[in-house]
């Protein structure tokens, strides 16, 4: 059974299950690192994206080119040039949705 | 050891279970520790929730003696007549469901070697670890002439509430071709653009409703947040209806009198019926009769886990604290909130507080549907914050409306989520 399609099961895939696996009590690096996400980004998307529809991929590919599109002047531009590319691996990674995809 | 919880392995000891008594995040789970947490605003709120959610088994208190929170951001909008003050205000009832006990009392005197809080009403409570998150003070000493009666008179509106409905009220009862005067004090103080948000909404109030009217800030500084963006937009907007002057300008407020509704510069006054004295700041007084705030007013703190550099087992966090460069500002309080939680559970389970990456963002309004932003990012590392180069800075001068509609968009989205995140 690969991790993803354990965590299905652990789930069962419910919006509230998963919420409930996404708000675990975590005090690891990546667990930290997205503590600063989530004082704008929510489960609501608007004219501050969810975080709840992207899969890790996805994520790190949108931060690394806001990281590095020299022209950019949002905030996600400034703020992404804050981070490591090990930094945006790990963020990427806790955010991403790939573990409750069907 | 630094094995702990993370989503996956989360889910593997879920299906393990057993070996789940081996992590220490069991020691989290059991952890029974009391701790007290002082001050229910953004940064106090957060920590609670947080605390709660690492540390399930330990006593969590919030002592904040207001039934209902009212926001400081977006409170500007409402002193400008744009905003309805319910949307500014929060209950704790959602702290309260999660397991943290609430006392409506104020904190008056901590002893830190006994480790007790004191209570205006209440009994004394006993803690393992305090963690003051006490807002702002006004040192009311620091302007001649002012004291703390005044605040109806001269309203500050930098706590929101009552003196934020106060101070619309002024505005709304100016006679059009009246002055309107703000008072801005040196740095630091609570939200660094503030004071600059509020004189753009409150001159838009002024050119829509009272179009011969104008106002003048006087400032105790010659350079402030956002100070190119704000300047660009009142030009824009404002030409006629807002005039600042700074220190080098004779805009420092040296004394005020209430009584004839003046304030003195050391050259000129200005008489208002309608004068915003924001007065100089220092950290709320809890946290000098607790010692952790230094010859400065402000609170000395180690940047990893917001610990008191002064008292062991106390941490604060939000605008009482010396953060620099974070700024004092709700997301940096939220932030820090949620850092200092995670800091105390892993300290509680026997582990040692880690360096991280901390973030800030704020938004200004500069129009009713158009704002600027300042961002920055913080390493916390080697023993103090420090801005991580090329990172951060604000709003392009010279931009498209569209991208300040979209930035105004996203401070509304942010105010949503910040708060949901901190009071539910």
């Amino acid at each position: 059974m690969s991790l993803g399609a354990m965590a299905v099961a652990a789930c069962g895939g419910s919006g509230s299950e998963r919420a409930a696996v996404s708000e675990a009590s975590d005090t690891d690096v990546a667990s930290v690192l997205v503590m600063a996400c989530t004082g704008c980004h929510s489960d609501q998307s608007g004219a501050i994206a969810s975080l709840n529809v992207y899969d890790s991929d996805q994520l790190r590919d949108a931060l690394l080119q806001y990281k590095t599109d020299a022209n950019g002047t949002t905030v996600m531009h400034r703020l992404a040039r804050g981070y490591s590319d090990a930094e945006i691996d790990l963020i990427s990674a806790q955010l991403g949705q790939d573990d409750v995809s069907p | 050891m630094s094995l702990v919880f993370n989503r996956r392995n989360l889910i593997q000891s879920a299906v393990l279970g057993a070996s789940a008594a081996a992590l220490p995040g069991s020691a989290m789970a059991q952890a029974r520790a009391r701790i007290v947490i002082v001050g229910g605003g953004f940064g106090g709120a957060t920590a609670a929730l947080t605390l709660k959610r690492l540390l399930p088994s330990s006593d969590i208190t919030l002592i904040e003696p207001f039934d209902q929170f009212v926001a400081c951001p977006f409170s500007n909008l409402v002193i400008a007549g744009l905003r309805d003050i319910t949307s500014q205000s929060f209950s704790y009832d959602r702290l309260e469901a999660a397991g943290i006990t609430r006392i409506a009392d104020t904190a008056i005197d901590v002893d830190p070697v006994a480790k007790t809080v004191s209570l205006q009403w209440g009994d004394d409570l006993t803690y393992d670890k305090l963690i003051l998150s006490p807002g702002i003070d006004f040192r009311f000493e620091a302007l001649e002439g002012y004291h703390s009666g005044m605040t109806g008179r001269l309203p500050h509106a930098w706590k929101a509430g009552s003196q934020t409905l106060w101070l619309q009220l002024k505005l709304q009862a100016l006679e059009d071709g009246q002055t309107v005067i703000m008072s801005v004090p040196p740095a630091p103080y609570r939200c660094p653009p503030g004071p600059y948000e509020r004189a753009s909404l409150i001159a838009h109030f002024l050119k829509t409703q009272k179009p011969r009217s104008k106002l003048i800030i006087l400032d105790a500084k010659d350079q402030f947040s956002k100070m190119a963006l704000f300047k660009e937009a009142w030009e824009e907007h404002y030409p006629d209806h807002l005039e600042w002057r700074g220190a080098s300008n004779d805009g420092t407020v040296v004394r005020v009198d209430a009584e004839a509704d003046t304030v003195f510069t050391d050259f000129e006054s200005f008489q208002s019926p309608a004068i915003n004295v924001i007065p100089p700041q220092k950290a709320g007084f809890i946290a000098e009769r607790a010692g952790v705030a230094d010859a400065t007013g402000w609170c000395p703190i180690d940047p990893l886990s917001f610990a008191s550099t002064l008292q062991s087992d106390i941490h604060v966090i939000g605008d009482a604290t010396i953060a620099a460069p974070m700024p004092k500002s709700a997301f940096s309080a939220n932030l820090q909130g949620k850092v200092c939680a995670v800091a105390i559970a892993r300290i509680v389970a026997g582990m040692s507080p880690e360096p991280t990456v901390l973030a800030n963002t704020c938004y200004s309004y500069t129009t009713p549907d158009e704002a600027i932003s300042i961002a920055g990012v913080y390493s916390n590392a080697g023993g103090k914050l420090s801005s991580i180069s090329g990172a951060g800075g604000v709003s392009p001068l010279r931009a498209d409306k569209a991208i300040r509609n979209a930035e105004a968009a996203q401070a509304h989205h942010w105010f949503e989520t910040i708060t949901a995140e901190a009071f539910g």
